[in-house]
This record gives structure tokens, C-alpha cells and sequence, in this order.
């Protein structure tokens, strides 16, 4: 059994944006608490900031990349699901347009992903069909 | 403060805790919403209102308003423009005209108008309750017509606040991923905001606006949309009238979802990818009230589980686009670069030292911007007035009738999370108390119908029907049914009506006609 450490974070929930302290050990999540030098909550936390932390160790994860064959989706390696996109996004694009292609980006990632989410549609896809959950 | 469509103590729980404190302090809270909500018990007032009447009521305020003489002259003499059109445009909601509309007392009406005006600074804030309508857009500009006319902007204590959903709702949008804008809320049509784009990503950018999520939708039903990349959303469960949804995916060549779960969406998908989740990843989100504050990893993901920014910086460079970055730092430097004007002063570096910094922030030395809109206050001329947009009360697009004789309304649950696809996993010893969907409904109408606490009723509208346990409340009143969107047993979206706001796209969940019965 390793020693626990805590890793301070912001909460995955609701937009409030409250400060909590992780208490790790052999890599799982054993506990959250509310963070007293967080300026929004100071210390406070909500029953799903505290407590509904167990989805990040759900047996139920998605650990590889799935494909469709023949109508079931399967399990398969980053390369070839890469490669399978790339060809239908390709292909797609050069044949109807970069307007045929749409994403759904997402509310939830961090603004780091979303930045690079909005630079892949616009540089590599050559769209703006780009929008979130934002409008409500 | 107007505490507007917002449920605050289920759905912003922590915003909800403040707010008490503040009421204890002397804050005078007004909750104006359909239901008696837990808010209404620390509550001034309570106007409960009939659903989607927002309009009616903010004019009828906006009347009062201007009636007693009540504005701010000075402060719309100096900022804004079109104060005459929304003068004469209000005139026809009397206090009267709008009680008859939104169910209210006309006294009521005009008491809390003139609270609003004359405190020494009021604030407004709301949730979904009112964008999630047919004329959301509307709404939300009544409301800044209201702030306007008082000068209640631009001040500590005073202003709008949407109290956002999503860790990163704010940030999503703010970092380009809206189809008009690029990284810094920077509007995709300027030619100068464009080429600084092109310049550091060595492209050419497409300079049309893209589609909504909406108009994804329908030009995937007329044939045009061909392949649909999904980022940790689930809009077959999420969004209004389910069965036509899955109906569309079904039309793409290919639908690519990644997330960190196999959710209904998933299933449909050609391809699936393995993100990581919150708290295997670092980075930044941007809070409601537009604080950057840092996400830090707390365990390692699995072996073939990437972070989201990895796997689309794979993707590209086999696409021939290369993008490489060591880590999330690299990127966020590349958006402070590109966006300064808002991000440039926002190091990882000042965010280990002071928590949360508020853009915009453009320098190394600023301190962040906490209250937005100062220059109302300050004495430097502005150069563009802002101007009142007068607006008009419609009714929600479905109303109740003889065959659908109930307004059902839609919102979230206190322990649960949008579809539930991460609150299904609470820590092992926490008691929840609301296992599954209810449709909460008036010990009236319960009585009518002849149902019982707890037992299973069918709920049936125009698009789809589904079987649920009632809960009788006092929550709501009699005529109007609630429930939430949680469970993927009880998909309420099969009932909501997919009708939208034509500026936004945001779709009417908060209002549909529905039929209940006995199974």
C-alpha cells in the first residue's frame, strides 16, 4: 500500500467552479473535501462534489477504442481507429465538403482540449461547424 | 436580487450557500419561478409565475419603471440609445395585462419593480428557467433592458449573472468552440481577428460562420451533413424529442463519439474513442463568473486512455496537419499568445500563487478584471452606446388542451448530474434519496386523477410516452408536472417538444403539453 497525497483541483460538476482537495492513494480517489483557500467555496463542498467521484474507477470505462464491424461495435487499436477516421474524414471532405462535417464540443473538458478541439475542425477539417451545449 | 428560473439550491448548491449568507447580511431575494422552489423559503417574495410568461412580467417591471420615474436618467442619457422605442413598446404591459398573463398579483408587480429600481443596487441572476424557452434570447435581452434602465451594471452588487451548468461552459465557448468565434470570444467575421489566426496556425480559415447544434440537425435530416465528431456529450438522451434524434444519427456516414463512457450515443457511433475524465488530466476551466482556476491529475488513466487534446493532435498529424505539444501549459501559452487582450497575464505560474485569476487579463501585472462593465461608472465617454431592444411577451409554443391537459416543465435533480452518465458512481455509504425519475405533480391533480404517491403513471405527449413513478409536491402547482432528464430508464426527452429559439438554437425543454393517466 502506497502513502496517500492530496491533489488540489477544481470540481468536474456544475459551473461554480468550487476548489477541492483530492486524497489519492495507489491511484484511486479515496476522498474529497472542500478546500479552505478556495475563494468560491472556502471549504464548502455539494453532495456530487464530495461524493460522486467513484466514475473515475468504474469497471464500466472505456479503456480502448471501439470500431464497428459488421454492426458490433469492437474493440481495436488507437492506430487503426485513427487510420479509419482519417480516411472517412478525408474522403468525406473531398467529396461533399468540409460543410459536411460537423463537431459537438465539449462542456466538460478543459479549456486547454477545447482550444485544440476548435483548432482541429478549423485547421485540419476547414469548417466552422463547431458548437457546444453552450446555447442553454 | 431577481433570482430568475434558477433552482439554485439542487443546481448551483455552493451559489445557493452564499446567497443565504448574504440574505442573513440584509440581501432582499426575489425568486420568480414556477415552482415553490427550496429558495422561496429564505425568500423576500415569491412570484410564482405561469411558465414561459418572463416577458410579460420584465416589460410590466420596465413599465413601472418608467411610469414612476424610477430610471436612471442620467446613466441612460450617457450609455444607451433606443430608450424611446422601448418607452413606447412597454406602454401596453399595465400591471394588470401582465397579472393576467403570468398568473401574479398586479400589486406584487409593481412592489417588486420598485424594489428593483430603488435599492442601492440590485442584481439578476438566472438558469436555464430562462434561456431554455421558444424566445430565450428574448428573455435574456428584457432582462439586460431592465439593468439598463436602472444603471444596475457595471458596479460591485449590481449586474447579470447566468449561472452556468457546466465546469467549463464558459471556457468551452470561450475557447473558439462556438461556430462564430475564435479562441478570446474573438468574432470569426473580422478579418483582423482572422489573419492573426492564420498567421500563428499557417492556414487559411474559412471565413463562414458554421452551424449551430440545431442546424447541425437539420441538415443532417435534409441529407447535407455527412459525418458528426461528438466530444463527451450525449445529445440522444439530452436533447428534446429523443426518437426523431436517434432517427437523424441513424442518417450519418459517420459519427465518431469520444468520452469515458459507452453512453447511449456511444452505442450508435462508427468509432468510439477512450478519453480520459476529470481528474486524470490538467489544465484550466473557466468558472461562471469568468474566474481561470488550475485542474490538476490526480491518478493516471489507463494505458489506452488519452486526454482529448492528445488524441485530436494525433488525429490531425496523421491527417497531415501536425500539432505537437508536451502538455497542457503549451497549449494554454498559445492561447494567451493568440487571445492577450483577455488571457495574456494568466500564467500557470500566477495561478499556483493566487488560485483564480478573472479575465480579461491582459498583462503580467493586472490584476484581473472582477466586476465587468466599470466604464459605465467611470467618466471616459464610451464609444458604443448600448442599446435597449424591446421585446414582446409570446406564449410557450405548446399549450396545454383538452388532449394534453398539462404543462410538463423539465429541469435537474439535486444529487444527480445532466444524464447521469457520472452520478450513477457515488463514494460506497452515501445515502441518495432520489433513485429514479418521478413526475412530481399537485396533490390537486394527483386527487383528480385518482394516483397515488409513488405509483407508476403513463406521461404522454404529441412526440412519445413513457411509464414513471409520480411524486406529489407542492412544488408545483396544479395544471403544471415537472421532471428531470437524469435517468436513461426514464428518457423524458422522448416527450419535449423540439421546437427552438431562432437566434440561439436552445431548445424549448421548459414547456410542452402533456397527457397523464393511470396504467
Amino acid at each position: 500500500m502506497g502513502e496517500a497525497n492530496f491533489v488540489k483541483t477544481i470540481c468536474g460538476y456544475c459551473g461554480t467552479g468550487c476548489g477541492l482537495v483530492l486524497e489519492v492513494k495507489d491511484n484511486r480517489i479515496m476522498k474529497i473535501r472542500g478546500d479552505k483557500d478556495a475563494p468560491v467555496n472556502k471549504g464548502q463542498t455539494c453532495v456530487k462534489g464530495a461524493f460522486a467521484y467513484e466514475y473515475v474507477h468504474s469497471k464500466n470505462r472505456l479503456i480502448n477504442p471501439l470500431i464497428r464491424k459488421a454492426g458490433q461495435l469492437v474493440e481495436t487499436t488507437w492506430d487503426e481507429a485513427y487510420q479509419f477516421i482519417a480516411d472517412k474524414l478525408s474522403g468525406i471532405r473531398d467529396t461533399w465538403g468540409a460543410n459536411a462535417i460537423s463537431m459537438f464540443a465539449c462542456a466538460r473538458t478543459t479549456n486547454e482540449s477545447n482550444y485544440i478541439t476548435q483548432k482541429f475542425m478549423r485547421t485540419v477539417i476547414g469548417s466552422n461547424n463547431i458548437d457546444g451545449c453552450n446555447r442553454t | 436580487m431577481l433570482l430568475m428560473g434558477s433552482n439554485t439550491t439542487e443546481a448551483h448548491p455552493i451559489i445557493a450557500n452564499r446567497i443565504k449568507k448574504a440574505i442573513k447580511n440584509g440581501l432582499k431575494v426575489i425568486v420568480i419561478d414556477p415552482r415553490k422552489i427550496d429558495m422561496v423559503k429564505f425568500a423576500h417574495r415569491h412570484l410564482q409565475i405561469n411558465v414561459g410568461t418572463d416577458i410579460a412580467l420584465i416589460n410590466a417591471f420596465l413599465r413601472v419603471i418608467i411610469k414612476e420615474n424610477l430610471y436612471n436618467e442620467e446613466f441612460i442619457k450617457q450609455f444607451t440609445i433606443d430608450f424611446e422605442s422601448l418607452k413606447k413598446h412597454v406602454d401596453l404591459y399595465t400591471p394588470e395585462y401582465a397579472a393576467s398573463i403570468t398568473g401574479l398579483d398586479a400589486e406584487d408587480i409593481v412592489t417588486t419593480a420598485r424594489e428593483y429600481a430603488g435599492s442601492n443596487g440590485s442584481m439578476i441572476a438566472y438558469t436555464l428557467g430562462i434561456t431554455e424557452h421558444h424566445c430565450g434570447v428574448n428573455n435574456v435581452f428584457d432582462i439586460a433592458n431592465l439593468a439598463l434602465l436602472t444603471g444596475n451594471i457595471g458596479k460591485q452588487g449590481t449586474g447579470i449573472m447566468p449561472l452556468r451548468g457546466q465546469n467549463n461552459v464558459q471556457g468551452a465557448g470561450d475557447m473558439g468552440c462556438l461556430p462564430n468565434q475564435l479562441a478570446g470570444a474573438m468574432s470569426l467575421v473580422n478579418d483582423g481577428y482572422r489573419e492573426r489566426y492564420e498567421k500563428e496556425w499557417n492556414v487559411t480559415l474559412n471565413p463562414n460562420v458554421g452551424d449551430t447544434q440545431t442546424r447541425t440537425f437539420d441538415r443532417l435530416e435534409n441529407g447535407e451533413l455527412k459525418a458528426l465528431y461528438i466530444i463527451g456529450e450525449n445529445p440522444l438522451l439530452a436533447d428534446v424529442h429523443m426518437n426523431h434524434t436517434k432517427e437523424l444519427m441513424k442518417k450519418l456516414d459517420l459519427l465518431i463519439v469520444q468520452d469515458i463512457f459507452l453512453t447511449e450515443t456511444a452505442k450508435m457511433a462508427d468509432v468510439v474513442l477512450p478519453a480520459c475524465s476529470w481528474g486524470e488530466v490538467d489544465g484550466t476551466y473557466t468558472n461562471t463568473d469568468r474566474r481561470i482556476q488550475r485542474v490538476r491529475k490526480a491518478v493516471e488513466p489507463g494505458i489506452y486512455v488519452k486526454e482529448d487534446w492528445v488524441i485530436l493532435c494525433e488525429l490531425s498529424t496523421i491527417m497531415g496537419y501536425p500539432m505537437n505539444y508536451s502538455n497542457s501549459e503549451e497549449i494554454w501559452n498559445e492561447v494567451r499568445k493568440l487571445a492577450w487582450e483577455m488571457y495574456g497575464g494568466i500564467s500557470y505560474e500566477r495561478l499556483e500563487k493566487e488560485y483564480s485569476i478573472h479575465y480579461p487579463c491582459p498583462t503580467e501585472d493586472h490584476p484581473g478584471t472582477f466586476v465587468m462593465h466599470e466604464r459605465f461608472h467611470n467618466q471616459e465617454t464610451i464609444a458604443k452606446k448600448s442599446p435597449f431592444v424591446p421585446v414582446d411577451f409570446t406564449p410557450p409554443l405548446e399549450l396545454p388542451d383538452q388532449e394534453f391537459p398539462f404543462t410538463l416543465t423539465t429541469g435537474r435533480r439535486y444529487e444527480s448530474y445532466n444524464t447521469h452518465s457520472q452520478t450513477r458512481y457515488y463514494a460506497a455509504g452515501v445515502k441518495v434519496k432520489q433513485t429514479e425519475e418521478t413526475v412530481d405533480i399537485h396533490p390537486d391533480d394527483a386527487q383528480a386523477l385518482g394516483i397515488t404517491d409513488g405509483e407508476m403513471v403513463q406521461v404522454r405527449s404529441r412526440r412519445g410516452e413513457l411509464k414513471v413513478k409520480a411524486k406529489i409536491t407542492e412544488q408545483v402547482v396544479p395544471g403544471l408536472v415537472f421532471m428531470s432528464f437524469h435517468w436513461s430508464e426514464t428518457p423524458t426527452n422522448v416527450l419535449t417538444l423540439n421546437e427552438y429559439d431562432p437566434i440561439s438554437g436552445t431548445a424549448e425543454y421548459k414547456a410542452c403539453a402533456v397527457a397523464i393517466s393511470k396504467v
